[in-house]
């Protein structure tokens, strides 16, 4: 819910990312964080909420 | 609507009088034709202060909670989307039902007073309303004028969900038909379709006028928090500064906090003074609500479980 709220109020998709990893999975731990690094890199700095835009 | 009026003074009375009530809240006329204002009437005597017409916007399901511990019952006067609040503040258990008496007024849909205030001669006193089925007419001291409902309806009424009340105790008029003029979700939608850089543009616009005078807040039905999120100094959860970025959160902020209990009563966008279209955020929400859980508006039926209040094995689970 609260990401599509985001990405309505023109948060790009794949900025707010939520995942739901147990404490026994590590390898999906590894594999979340690094598709989301990569996702991230590839959207570049947050232009949105920021303290220095005013 | 002379007929409406004149039954819903004597229930009132009648209810004052009988002692079953201590208060009665209903509409009166304000200062200007096109205006309402809520009265507050504790003696017999008071109710020709109550109206009734196509000017009564407010929810005053509202002030139901500010009651809630005085000692006599309390009789609202509600529209069919202010039914929903109702049942929304007893389903969260904030009044007690044996203490509400609900007076319910099938609504014809309420018109835009700003619209109808341009087009009427100021200084104008109001004599009678009444609704035409697709419009409305209104008779005043200098001169009769026809509002078309289209046109001069808030939008809220226009994708009218219940023009009959979902919960009364007493109900005055007739029963009326639902009927809409447009695709409730249409104008969501068609700012959905838009790219991520448009809908940012769109919102930065709007978040950028507001001036963080938590009308939105104070008027919403739900929110029913003694202490507001937005009021806490410590910690400070949203900075009170009032700029772009700070607006954006407290309106992702509040929409947010009201998911799955907003009833679509659409007075926060009526009283912005901005004019922030807050409504589109909120049905955004009760969209995706319809879509993800196939959940009815909240309010619209007694005891329904709230969509994010609660877990059901099949729910959607995309963050798995």
């Amino acid at each position: 819910m609260l990401k599509r709220l985001l990405e309505y109020v023109g948060f790009e998709p794949g900025r707010f990312q939520a995942r739901w990893i147990s404490g026994s999975e590590g390898a999906k731990f590894t594999t979340t964080i690094k598709d989301m690094t990569e996702k991230i890199k590839s959207l570049g700095p947050n232009k949105k909420m920021r303290d220095d835009i005013v | 609507m002379m007929d409406v009026i004149q039954q819903l003074r004597e229930q009132a009375k009648k209810l004052l009088e009988e002692k079953k009530v201590t208060l009665v809240i209903g509409f009166g006329q304000g200062t200007e034709l096109a205006r309402t204002t809520p009265v507050f009437i504790d003696s017999p005597e008071g109710v020709s202060a109550l109206t009734w017409g196509p000017f009564c916007a407010n929810n005053l399901a509202k002030y139901l909670t500010d009651y809630k511990n005085a000692e006599g019952n309390v009789a609202v006067v509600v529209k069919g989307c202010d039914a929903r609040s109702v049942i929304r503040l007893l389903d969260d258990n904030q009044i007690s039902r044996d203490k509400v008496v609900v007076i319910g007024v099938p609504c014809p849909g309420q018109l835009e007073w700003q619209k109808v205030a341009a087009e009427v001669k100021p200084g104008a006193s109001l004599k009678e309303t009444a609704d035409n089925g697709e419009s409305f007419s209104v008779k005043t001291d200098a001169g009769d004028y026809s509002f078309n409902k289209k046109d001069y309806m808030l939008h809220r009424c226009l994708v009218c969900e219940n023009p009959n009340p979902v919960i009364s105790d007493i109900t005055i008029g007739k029963e009326l038909p639902v009927k809409t003029y447009e695709e409730r979700f249409a104008e969501v939608s068609e700012l959905e379709q838009k790219s991520t850089e448009d809908k940012s543009a769109y919102w930065d616009k709007q978040f950028s006028r507001c001036l963080r005078c938590y009308a939105c807040r104070n008027v919403c039905s739900v929110c029913t928090c003694q202490i507001c999120v937005f009021d806490q100094m410590l910690p400070m959860w949203v900075s009170k500064r009032t700029n772009l970025s700070e607006n954006t959160m407290f309106h992702i902020t509040r929409a947010f906090h009201v998911a799955g209990r907003c009833v679509d009563c659409g007075e926060c966008d009526r009283v912005c003074p901005m004019d922030i279209p807050l409504r589109k955020l909120n049905q955004k929400i009760h969209k995706d609500l319809g879509d993800l859980f196939d959940s009815p508006t909240p309010g619209s039926k007694p005891g329904i479980p709230s969509a994010l209040g609660e877990f059901s094995p099949g729910d959607p689970e995309e963050f798995m």
